[in-house]
């Protein structure tokens, strides 16, 4: 079952900028990420995607063990825990913006933050990547 | 009539040299590390070191092989010999320039070894062996230059990770967490077994290689490094094996002699 993002739908197409990542970032990178696109305004979701990181073993000899990741774990991003399962590839930053200036200055703002946060470097363009409205899934699954 | 004399691969480039240097059985790759033989056993998480081989049958000596000339003519292997059990070792190797990659991997084994049952899938390479004979070829090839400790990884079961990104630190994706990366030494360190169960003890496999030396020595053909389609002789050996393939179940009596 997909997971549903972190705000409501939004209903219109908002801006998504994607933050596509050269390596697959740690927990502590991530870390820093989150906390340096905190205070940004404008930003309505972020949403993360990568290598998904098992809680337990799940075949072979050794399932059922845990499985003793370093990466997942729980960060503290402004005041709040989230719980990483994931060793991150890219952010897709929701916008609530109005217009194509507003829009510009966010990415601005998101280029230098990612910059000073993710040495090994990203490649950041817009889009729209996610759902944002209801579809048919979420009508049979609710 | 002379003999055949094996040509091994085709090519000039670099990826397709390195093809032929692994196949061919005259070639002795360098030892580039030095894990200890109790080490790899424990990696391979078969059996403990020191102990015993367990059997499967009687050994060949004790004469009770049925009457055979097939069996007169070929050797045995010493697992064999003694009636190991057949075992396993599996290898993943990044698409990002890894030293040796699966299909390579399988003609070299076949190339130099004997005894030997191996399987290749996009993702990884698995070799199964007399128990024995396993332990001797693991360790080769964790010491030479087909393993790299970044982008090869030794794993059992879960093998995701041959075209993800690499990760902060260079090393191969690994959902289990087989290996880690030891920040003080620059090394990588394998903390579970190719299962993924914890072993007692960490066991370093040393540094990786720098990208600009993998570059060099990787059998893979990539558009950012060789592309396959520069080198001619390579692509030309590619289509015509398509080729004949195709003519062969559409029009078998247009295979001309070529």
């Amino acid at each position: 079952m997909v997971k549903k993002p972190a705000a409501e739908y939004a209903g219109i197409p908002l801006p998504e900028v994607e933050v596509f990542s050269n390596v697959l970032l740690g927990a502590e990178t991530t870390e820093k990420v989150l906390n340096a696109l905190d205070g940004i305004e404008h930003i309505r979701q972020i949403n993360m995607t990568g290598e998904s990181i098992s809680k337990t073993i799940g075949s072979g000899p050794a399932k059922g063990l845990p499985n003793e990741h370093t990466e997942r774990k729980v960060i503290k991003v402004g005041g709040r825990d989230v719980e990483l399962c994931y060793l991150v590839g890219a952010f897709y930053i929701e916008l609530d913006v109005e217009n194509a200036d507003m829009l510009d200055s966010v990415v601005v703002t998101i280029d230098k933050a990612c910059k000073k946060t993710m040495p090994k470097g990203y490649t950041i363009g817009v889009g729209r990547f996610n759902k944002f409205r209801d579809s048919a899934h979420d009508y049979r699954n609710d | 009539m002379a003999a055949y004399k094996r040509q091994f691969y085709p090519g000039t480039t670099s990826p397709a040299k390195a093809r032929r240097r692994y196949m061919d059985p005259k070639v002795k790759l360098k030892n580039l590390r030095d894990v200890s033989m109790d080490d790899v056993v424990r990696i391979m998480g078969h059996r403990n070191p020191g102990e015993d081989y367990r059997s499967i049958h009687p050994p060949i000596e004790e004469g009770k092989e049925p009457e055979c000339p097939i069996r007169k003519l070929v050797a045995p292997i010493e697992g064999a010999k003694h009636g190991d059990r057949v075992r396993y070792i599996q290898f993943t190797d990044s698409v990002y320039f890894a030293p040796i990659s699966p299909y390579q991997r399988a003609w070299m084994y076949l190339s130099r070894y004997r005894g030997v049952d191996t399987g290749t899938l996009s993702g990884r390479q698995i070799i199964e062996m007399r128990e024995r004979d396993l332990e001797v070829l693991a360790k080769e090839m964790i010491d030479n230059e087909t393993f790299d400790p970044a982008l090869t990884g030794i794993r059992g079961a879960t093998v995701h990770g041959h075209a993800c990104r690499l990760d902060e630190h260079g090393l191969m994706f690994d959902g289990w967490q087989r290996y880690i990366w030891d920040d003080d030494k620059k090394e990588v360190i394998y903390v579970k077994d190719q299962v993924a169960i914890p072993l007692d003890r960490k066991i370093s496999v040393g540094k990786p290689a720098s990208m600009n030396d993998l570059k060099k020595r990787t059998t893979i053909f990539r558009a950012d490094g060789v592309d396959m389609r520069d080198d001619k002789e390579v692509t030309k050996y590619g289509i015509r094996i398509h080729y004949m393939r195709t003519l062969g179940g559409y029009q078998p009596f247009n295979v001309k002699d070529m």
